[in-house]
């Protein structure tokens, strides 16, 4: 016992120096932003790969002026916040109609939304941009929320009827017995069950709508969100790497402090159901 | 009677005191939000809006690699910006439909603006107003030449003095000839298009922007040869097709990695530029050719000049007129002024005072704009022959294809581009 304990030790260290590359090829580009938002272009030109000898903050300032961060941090909040909601609603909603419900068209319905999952988002960019013209929502924050749910909810729905689909389908029917409406049963059982699937799509949403830039560009085109800021950063054919580094840290860097804030939420919630009894 | 002609005065004064209507003439460009532009924006559009009162003009500044999905997705839709800033050449001939004609609107601009060529419609039309010249000139790095025991204000000026000049820059093995970036194969673009300036007379020009040059012709193939046997001489450095020529190429050579690269004259990879990081060391010399047509002089070659970027009208714009005003604006001298010192860029209005440039680099460059200006081929092919030309070049530096063969390639596309 104590040699296998042994053995599993030199294992577990063996095992440790792959994964500490692993970690550091991780951490490597979080620093070289870091370490080169200090430096000049210049600078940085100069020696790319090597500390940072005289810091400076001007690229951080210039960045948060010249790409209106904080006037787009406000846009890029409220936009992925209130399509986040709407994405995760609506997909729960339909998820749990699809998976549980039986009613004419449900399959054919599943499919058409698993097809519109194949489009690339560039092949409907003109209709799309006529709706919204037609429709006033150009330069307007709920229309870019309506846009962002239209174009994630394909794979949002995929991924709740397939959650849904997994669990017993007893389950609906004891709370039917029970008297509950077909609102309730949502609500009560399935919205709480959903919850590892909801946060992972949570996340997912999050991202994508945090770092959209294609579809925010047509939408919001005065008052724009932080990676459309961002990728202004970039010139026509040269980019100074140290200020978009540090456009891209302060865009960050609400992201990382979410997560840090709320890790152990986002882990325990993901791994809620993973085992089951 | 008096009281209603009271009245009548009265709301013709308030009616005539009131503001103009408010307007709002949208710009979209990738350039306005650039520090270095900063100064000559807010000028244009303080004097645009002090002179038109109830104008205001907004600059939306979109990312490059985003911008011209962006822009066809917006005139597509008969929408998109009042005014619009186009690359010239392929990019703003191929938006013709979506701008409006302005030949009778900038007649007073067509003698004092050049660089209109790149923004003329296939019916001689003028579609956008010039604000910049680009070309191509070579810039050397003066200390690596001294290094190699070359004097470093001698440039080669025939193809036999580079081709000594990179043997003794082989030889020392310190540095490659020339820094070269061919990643999405600019970097044989531009050498097409400084070997055209050469060995092509200004007849064969007209023909190959007319589609009457083949690829496989005697004159064509000589570009793609030299290609080939500039790479196998050895005169780039490893890896060229791996090598952005924005910026990894350029950033090489202003760290010292490289003799020699073939820059620019706007605003990027040019005298400013490498003058900030060469300072006195930084020399410029217009590139020869193995061969040489018969309007062309050997000792004295010509360079590639085109009109660079350019301001369009968008035809469905309910303010053209005065988005018209406003591109003019864009490039009136005083403006301009502004532009050149704070970007280095080359204006098109000819009314730029250059005179107060220090620079040798620069002052080189503007002297042989007068006189030793020719058109930059690529810019007169189409954009499906050029796309090939990226692939078939990156081919032939790998050694994977054979002149003819590349030739071959691209006399098809040339010949489907041109139906």
């Amino acid at each position: 016992m104590a040699v296998l304990a042994k053995r599993e030790r030199r294992l577990l260290w063996v095992a440790a120096v792959p994964m500490a590359v692993l970690a550091l090829s991780c951490v490597y580009p979080v620093f070289f932003a870091l370490n080169n938002a200090l430096k000049t272009n210049k600078g940085y030109i100069l020696d790319r790969f090597g500390l940072v000898t005289a810091p400076t903050l001007d690229n951080f300032v210039t960045a948060w002026q010249r790409a209106r961060l904080g006037e787009y941090f406000v846009n890029s909040v409220i936009t992925t916040a209130g399509a986040v909601l709407l994405l995760l609603a609506v997909s729960s909603l339909a998820g749990f109609a699809l998976a549980m419900l039986r009613f004419p068209f449900r399959r054919f319905l599943f499919l058409v939304i698993l097809a519109s999952l194949m489009i690339p988002v560039q092949v409907v960019l003109v209709p799309f941009y006529r709706t919204i013209i037609a429709l006033d929502l150009v330069n307007t924050r709920i229309g870019l929320i309506i846009s962002y749910t239209a174009f994630f909810l394909p794979f949002s729905v995929y991924m709740m009827t397939a959650f849904y689909s997994r669990l017993p389908r007893e389950l609906v029917e004891a709370a039917r017995m029970d008297g509950a409406s077909i609102l309730q049963i949502w609500w009560n059982v399935m919205l709480p069950m959903g919850k590892p699937a909801l946060i992972t799509l949570g996340i997912l949403n999050t991202l994508y709508c945090w770092n959209d830039v294609l579809i925010s560009l047509l939408v919001l085109q005065k008052e724009r969100t932080v990676m459309v800021g961002i990728a202004a950063l970039r010139g026509e054919y040269t980019t100074n790497v140290p200020l978009l580094t540090a456009g891209i840290v302060l865009a960050a860097a609400p992201i990382v402090i979410i997560y840090v804030f709320f890790q152990r939420q986002i882990v325990n919630g993901i791994a809620v159901g993973a085992v089951k009894g | 009677m008096q009281a209603k002609l009271s009245a009548l005065l009265l709301a013709g004064t308030i009616l005539a005191a009131a503001p103009a209507k408010a307007q709002e003439i949208t710009v979209w460009d990738w350039k306005s939000g650039d520090p270095a532009a900063a100064s000559y924006y807010e000028k244009v559009k303080g004097d645009f809006e002090a002179a038109h009162p109830g104008v205001t003009v907004n600059y939306v500044m979109q990312p490059l690699d985003q911008y011209y999905t962006l822009l066809g997705t917006a005139l597509s839709s008969h929408a998109g910006p009042d005014l619009f800033l186009m690359n010239g050449g392929a990019q703003a001939k191929a938006r013709i439909p979506a701008l409006l004609r302005l030949d009778d609107k900038v007649a007073d601009l067509r003698k004092t603006v050049i660089g209109w060529p790149e923004f003329t419609g296939a019916d001689g039309g003028v579609y956008a107003v010039p604000l910049s010249i680009q070309g191509f000139v070579v810039y050397y790095d003066k200390k690596l030449y001294r290094d190699a025991g070359l004097d470093p204000d001698k440039p080669p000026r025939t193809w036999a003095d580079l081709a000594r000049v990179c043997a003794a820059i082989k030889a020392k093995g310190a540095v490659p000839c020339f820094s070269m970036g061919n990643k999405e194969g600019y970097g044989a673009e531009f050498w097409f298009s400084t070997m055209a300036a050469n060995e092509w007379t200004a007849g064969e020009q007209q023909d190959f922007a007319a589609g009457r040059l083949k690829w496989s012709s005697p004159q064509v193939k000589a570009i793609l040869q030299s290609w080939v046997d500039a790479g196998k001489a050895g005169w780039f450095q490893d890896g060229p097709n791996s090598t952005t020529k924005f910026m990894d190429e350029y950033e090489g050579f202003m760290r010292g990695e490289d003799a020699n690269t073939i820059g620019l004259i706007s605003d990027v990879a040019h005298w400013k530029q490498f003058d900030d990081f060469l300072g006195a060391d930084d020399g410029v010399f217009r590139m020869p050719s193995p061969t040489l047509a018969a309007d062309k002089t050997e000792g004295d070659p010509m360079m590639p000049v085109a009109g660079g970027i350019g301001y369009g009208v968008n035809k469905a714009s309910v303010h053209a007129d005065l988005a018209v005003e406003l591109a003019k604006a864009l490039a009136a001298p005083a403006a301009m002024q502004v532009f050149f010192t704070d970007t280095g860029a080359i204006a098109s209005n000819t009314g730029v005072d250059t005179s107060k440039v220090d620079s040798p680099a620069a002052k080189a460059i503007l002297a042989w704009l007068k006189t030793k200006g020719v058109p930059t081929a690529h810019a007169n092919a189409t954009a499906k022959e050029l796309e090939e030309w990226h692939r078939q070049s990156q081919l032939l530096l790998n050694g994977e294809a054979t002149v003819d063969a590349a030739a071959a390639r691209l006399d098809a596309v040339q010949a489907d581009a041109r139906k």
